[in-house]
């Protein structure tokens, strides 16, 4: 509770991350399966006997490359950044054990960030410029050190999904980057590794689909079909590996969780209770319409298959790309570190001290001016709840108390707060913590935004 | 024998029979045209396509939906107990509203494109009584589920009959089973819903894609004023075929995310003696003949109002009736000119279409 609440009205500030999420996995992995395209189409330009077809495969792939440098160094840094601002205001509590706890390991993803930055500038700059062999080395060491990003980068996110027993025994004693290997090699970790080397892979595939796809058919038939077959075999590792991954993923992820899974099956439920299940669902879909799209018009017809076609596949891997990130981040609520720390900030062990002496007393950046209970509730759902609610947009509280009185309001967050083994809400939410009279100023701001009172708008509780 | 020639003397068996190899090489012989609204070809086969899904969802809903009664309950259960039950009833749902706003991309580029002249007058009318059963098959089912919404959106949407003169009361107490939207209603648009509808449906699309078949694709009048050897076309198969059917597959993605993404949820079980809720308002593709009611009403308002609404209804037939006739009076120039003034007539019916359709929407708040 050391920093201030960040409020995103109507659309919640999970969804701030979300959205930058989405688009900066979609480029770093791609900056990762290109890493491992481009020097691989190079090697096997290289040896080819033709000097022809090899000229025409050399000079495609460096405007690929440009192009794949533009994306990559530009966009994909910039929503890293954005990223980094994005979970700083959003989870400051969750941001602050992550460096705290992989201090070690962020010094090496900026290592090998720095070095795959300096890498692909001058892969891109030295086309023709270097011996063609040594300026295939630079393509390795950029693969290899954008390969390293990623190998890092998964053990934090998996952490977060499964912090593991070890480092759960010692959190919170100070002692948890003793504990630093074991945290990052947590029980998602191979299976989360393999998963995204698979994605990295085919999303290399359907960029160079998108580049391959505007080689012109009528000037360069023999080009254009050798480039779109080579670019459609790597989708192929994916679509072998990928429902097994998926599978050994889902075994590694704690029961609790797993339960989110299966609810889906059968209930829609109010809202977004399923979501699990219905990504899901999307991700095989539009996985499913890439093979199809993948092998009978790029395969299969390589010398008609246009733009339009590549951006169709693009924007189904965007999909696929969003409804598997979406499910991963549904899959760890209520916690945002696993069993360690809940959505909201709050650390589950600190919770019965909390109970004891009040939310708002260790919340150090709520206002101390008016003291109303309103106005205390507001700051409390702004801390506890915000991060997964807002008032009218998403998860909109309006929308979900509607047709509630104050006293049926007033049991809900009651219920909340009691947390009991059985209560079904403990799938997805977190315990509302505080005193009595931490409960009753959340319910009163709650009832006063649902049943607003006829009379003019006043900032005192109606007790 | 070999694998291969058992399959080559299974096929000549049934070929004698059936004719199969003239089937192929009519195939074969196929092309589509190829200029710059080829895009527009593709809206028929994905009404198509959304109405196999409709078949296909349609049949699995019919397994466990009980008509009358216990209407609210069965749905009830399908939503939220049986596995996959609201995912079959959400595409069942969302395919409806996409089939009939793809039927409408459909009719709309044949009438721009002129497609509806000789010999292809046949299409045009069997095309415009589908979408008319299409929409009939949407109000239908809209009341199917019984909740609050579907009931209060019927009752209104009865209303619309009634103004008829003379016949109008008789006709509405025949849809709804009585005076009041009750289970008999239910039952009866059940009926509709599965049995008749289909029987008229099936048939219609038959005839539909008979004639498609028979005269290809129209190309539209500046195409066709070209020369021969600047036309271009490409094979129906395979070229035009995996194309569509890749549209296809493209819907289906389309509809799958819609779909699971923002599932189709159930309402509060209808109560005929509540007040209906606020905002009660019919579907999209009957928003625009109801506001136009709507407003008409409120030109011949006091003591005209009755009059209003039969002028309405008269105005509204017309309108139709222009539109379905068209073929007949906008018919082949010489020159292979487009004629201006149908032209003008079918932007203004997008006009028409989509002002009232928005002002409905803006009004219900
Ligand atoms: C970890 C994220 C998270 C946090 C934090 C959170 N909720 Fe929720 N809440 C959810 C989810 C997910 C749902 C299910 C929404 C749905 O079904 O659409 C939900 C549903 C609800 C519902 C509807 C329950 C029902 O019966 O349909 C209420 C009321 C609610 N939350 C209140 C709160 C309050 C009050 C707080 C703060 C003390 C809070 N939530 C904190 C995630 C959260």
């Amino acid at each position: 509770m050391n920093y201030p609440f960040w409020e995103i009205p109507f659309l919640g500030s999970g969804w701030v991350i979300g959205i930058i999420a989405i688009f900066h996995v979609m480029i770093s992995q791609f900056a990762v399966g290109g890493g491992l395209y481009l020097p691989m189409a190079e090697r096997k330009a290289m040896r080819m006997t033709d000097p022809e077809t090899r000229a025409a495969w050399l000079k495609q792939l460096a405007s690929h490359s440009r192009f794949f440098l533009v994306v990559t160094a530009v966009f994909g840094t910039v929503s890293g950044v954005g990223i980094w601002f994005a979970i700083g205001l959003t989870h400051p509590e969750a941001t602050s054990t992550l460096i705290h706890n992989f201090v070690f390991g962020w010094a090496m993803e900026w290592v090998f960030f720095l070095v795959e930055l300096a890498t692909v500038a001058v892969y891109y700059y030295t086309w023709d410029r270097i011996d063609p062999k040594l300026h295939l080395k630079v393509g390795w060491v950029y693969g290899v050190a954008s390969a390293f990003t990623l190998i890092i980068i998964n053990g934090i996110l998996a952490f977060m999904l499964t912090p593991g027993d070890t480092w759960i025994a010692v959190a919170g004693t100070g002692q948890e980057a003793s504990k630093f290997w074991n945290a990052f090699f947590n029980p998602t970790y191979w299976p989360s590794l393999l998963l995204r080397t698979c994605v990295c892979c085919s999303l290399a595939g359907v960029w160079a689909l998108i580049t391959s796809s505007r080689i012109d058919a009528d000037k360069q038939p023999a080009l254009k079909t050798s480039m779109v077959q080579w670019s459609v075999k790597w989708l192929v590792p994916s679509f072998v590996a990928m429902p097994f991954l998926m599978i050994w993923y889902y075994m590694m992820v704690p029961a609790s969780q797993q339960a989110l899974l299966t609810l889906g099956i059968d209930t829609i439920n109010a809202g977004t209770f399923s979501a699990v299940t219905r990504m899901a669902l999307v991700i095989i879909i539009t996985s499913a319409t890439i093979v199809g799209v993948a092998y009978y018009l790029a395969y299969r017809n390589p010398l008609d298959f246009n733009l339009s076609h590549a951006m169709a596949v693009l924007l189904l891997a965007l999909i696929a790309t969003g409804a598997g990130e979406y499910s991963r981040e549904m899959l760890r609520k209520p916690y945002v570190i696993g069993r360690w720390m809940y959505s909201n900030g709050v650390r589950v062990p600190s919770v019965a001290r909390i109970n004891q002496e009040g939310y708002l007393t260790h919340s150090n950046w709520v206002w101390s001016g008016s003291d109303s209970s309103y106005s205390r509730g507001e700051a409390i759902f702004r801390g506890e709840c915000g991060s997964c609610h807002t008032m009218d947009g998403y998860r909109p509280m309006r929308q979900l108390l509607a047709g509630r009185d104050r006293a049926n309001i007033g049991s809900f967050v009651l219920m909340l707060h009691d947390y009991k083994p059985d209560m079904p809400y403990r799938r997805f939410m977190p315990p509302m913590v505080g005193t009595q009279q931490d409960v009753n100023d959340l319910s009163d701001y709650l009832n006063f935004q649902v049943n607003p009172p006829a009379a003019p708008r006043v900032l005192t509780a109606q007790k | 024998m070999t694998q291969k020639s058992v399959a080559s003397s299974v096929y000549e068996w049934v070929d004698e029979r059936l004719g199969l190899s003239e089937l192929v090489a009519f195939a074969r012989h196929k092309t589509v045209p190829v200029h710059s609204q080829t895009f527009w070809y593709y809206w028929g086969g994905i009404s198509l396509f959304l109405f196999l899904v409709q078949c296909f969802t349609g049949v699995l809903l019919l397994v466990y939906y009980r008509p009358g009664a216990e209407a609210y309950e069965s749905v009830r259960q399908i939503t939220f107990v049986m596995h996959f039950g609201w995912l079959i009833r959400s595409a069942h749902s969302w395919s409806a509203n996409l089939m009939i706003f793809s039927i409408m991309v459909h009719m709309f580029s044949v009438f721009f494109m002129k497609a509806y002249r000789k010999p292809r007058e046949f299409g045009w009318l069997s095309g415009m009584a589908l979408l008319g059963l299409a929409s009939v098959f949407g109000f239908s089912g809209y009341l199917l589920p019984m909740d609050e919404l579907s009931y209060f959106a019927t009752k209104v949407g009865l209303q619309i009959p009634v103004a008829i003169p003379f016949v109008g009361a008789a006709i509405a107490n025949m849809l709804r089973g009585g005076p009041e939207v009750s289970e008999f209603t239910v039952q009866r648009f059940f009926a509709l819903h599965v049995v008749v509808l289909p029987a008229l449906f099936l048939p219609l699309l038959g005839f539909h894609l008979w004639l498609v078949q028979r005269h290809g694709n129209a190309a539209p009048p500046s195409v066709e004023a070209l020369p021969p050897e600047q036309r271009k076309s490409m094979p129906f198969m395979p070229n035009f075929l995996r194309k569509d059917l890749a549209m296809w597959l493209i819907s289906l993605n389309i509809l799958a995310l819609l779909a699971s993404v923002f599932p189709w949820t159930l309402g509060k079980p209808f109560d005929s003696l509540a007040p209906a809720p606020a905002g009660i308002h019919p579907e999209w593709y009957f928003m625009s003949p109801f506001e136009m009611l709507k407003l008409l009403g409120f030109v011949f308002s006091g003591k005209y109002a009755e009059f209003g609404e039969i002028a309405g209804i008269l105005l509204f037939s017309l309108g139709i009736m222009l539109w379905v006739l068209i073929p007949f009076y906008d018919t082949r120039k010489p020159t292979g000119q487009r004629a201006r003034a149908t032209h003008y007539f079918g932007l203004l019916a997008i006009f028409a279409l989509l002002a009232t359709t928005i002002l409905g929407y803006w009004t219900i708040r």
